[in-house]
């Protein structure tokens, strides 16, 4: 019995050992590969804003698209595509006010002419009207886009918009 | 008496943390099964002879993975249903132009074809919320919008992520699987390429 009693600590920090590895070994082989490699949209800067508490801000946020890659515009042409639309989650001490986005280039696809579609290529910026409220915030904001290429599209995709916004 | 309480409890509790692992393994193990399978049934673009890059997936020449799922009217549809005649099963999406731009070639092969024993599978790959019955049937009216908008004569099913797996994977769209009258897959191909390849493989398909 005092084996069973001193080695039970042992054995429950044992067992959280064990799950936390079986927890890691889940997220490490969680990558998907696709004929498309690598992400289609990155977003590239600001990462840390200072803006003043309690007023409207304008922040311009900046994207790039892999080559050879284009994502649907805010306003795409089709009511079934997807629009590329920024969010910032509630109750992270931001709120987003406003968002303009460029206008997107009319292309069309070397397999139907006559069908137009309005994309955004290369880099793109976002003009994002945000209130902070006072202190530091790391605001996980997303981007939701669908990209395609000239033949082929990948499914629509949220990733996350990372910014430390300073609320004084 | 209250330290064999506390002994049980903790045993109990232990136990609990183990049962919990094994079938927090169990369900690891067959993640990792599905996506070794999807790793397996992935196709890749190699570029032949002429330069062009060509989809060759590791189906082609195995029968093809099967499946049932549901049409637009709530119908289960199996692959299996299907015996002795050609099939396509055509995997696209409402948000994918380049599927919007085969779908005419796919409708016109078909009507052309059907007498020689042709079938298409629209197997769409929208995501759909099976725990939320309003949702899904909003999502279903999408489907069958796009559908109708675009004149599928075929079958049009529904919740192809369930099968995108032994398919492998629908990280792309629109994709295509051919197959013959004995179930045999025998070409793929991967995002928009031509009507006459269409074609040429619809040809292969049915023994032409």
């Amino acid at each position: 019995m005092f084996a069973m009693k001193s080695g039970l600590p042992m054995l429950i920090a044992s067992s959280v050992l064990a799950l936390g590895s079986l927890a890691a070994q889940g997220q490490s082989d969680s990558a998907s590969r696709s004929v498309l490699k690598g992400a289609a949209v990155e977003y590239l800067f600001p990462e840390q804003v200072t803006v003043a508490a309690g007023k409207a801000s304008a922040v311009t946020l900046h994207f790039r698209i892999a080559e050879g890659m284009h994502i649907n515009s805010h306003t795409p042409k089709d009511e079934f595509l997807i629009p590329t639309t920024f969010s910032v989650p509630d109750g992270s001490g931001v709120t987003l006010q406003d968002a303009a986005y460029p206008v997107g280039t009319d292309i069309t696809l070397p397999s139907d002419p006559d069908t137009k579609l309005n994309v955004y290529t290369h880099e793109f910026v976002i003009d994002a009207k945000i209130v902070a409220q006072a202190g530091d915030h790391l605001v996980e904001a997303k981007l939701r886009f669908q990209a395609c290429n000239n033949s082929v599209c990948m499914p629509p995709k949220t990733i996350p918009v990372a910014i430390d916004v300073i609320g004084k | 008496m209250k330290r064999n309480t506390l002994v049980l409890t903790g045993v109990l509790f232990i136990l609990a943390i183990f049962a919990w692992a094994g079938w927090a393994n169990f369900e690891y193990r067959q993640q990792a099964a599905e996506r070794l399978l999807a790793t397996a049934a992935k196709g890749e673009l190699v570029v032949d002879a002429s330069g062009s890059p060509q989809y060759v997936s590791p189906l082609t020449g195995k029968p093809a993975p099967a499946f049932e799922l549901e049409d637009l009217t709530g119908k289960k549809v199996s692959l299996n249903d299907y015996k002795g005649k050609a099939v396509l099963v055509n995997f696209w999406a409402t948000w994918c132009a380049p599927c919007k731009i085969e779908t005419p070639w796919l409708v016109d092969l078909r009507n052309q074809y059907a007498a020689q024993g042709f079938e298409v599978l629209g197997i769409s790959a929208d995501d759909i919320d099976r725990d939320d019955a309003k949702k899904l049937a909003d999502e279903k009216k999408e489907i069958a919008r796009s559908a109708t908008q675009l004149h599928i004569p075929y079958p049009v099913l529904i919740d192809g992520g369930s099968i995108d797996k032994p398919y492998g994977g629908l990280d792309e769209l629109p994709m295509s699987f051919f197959i013959d009258r004995n179930g045999t897959v025998v070409a793929a191909q991967m995002g928009l390429t031509s009507k006459d390849e269409m074609e040429s493989n619809i040809k292969k398909a049915l023994g032409n």
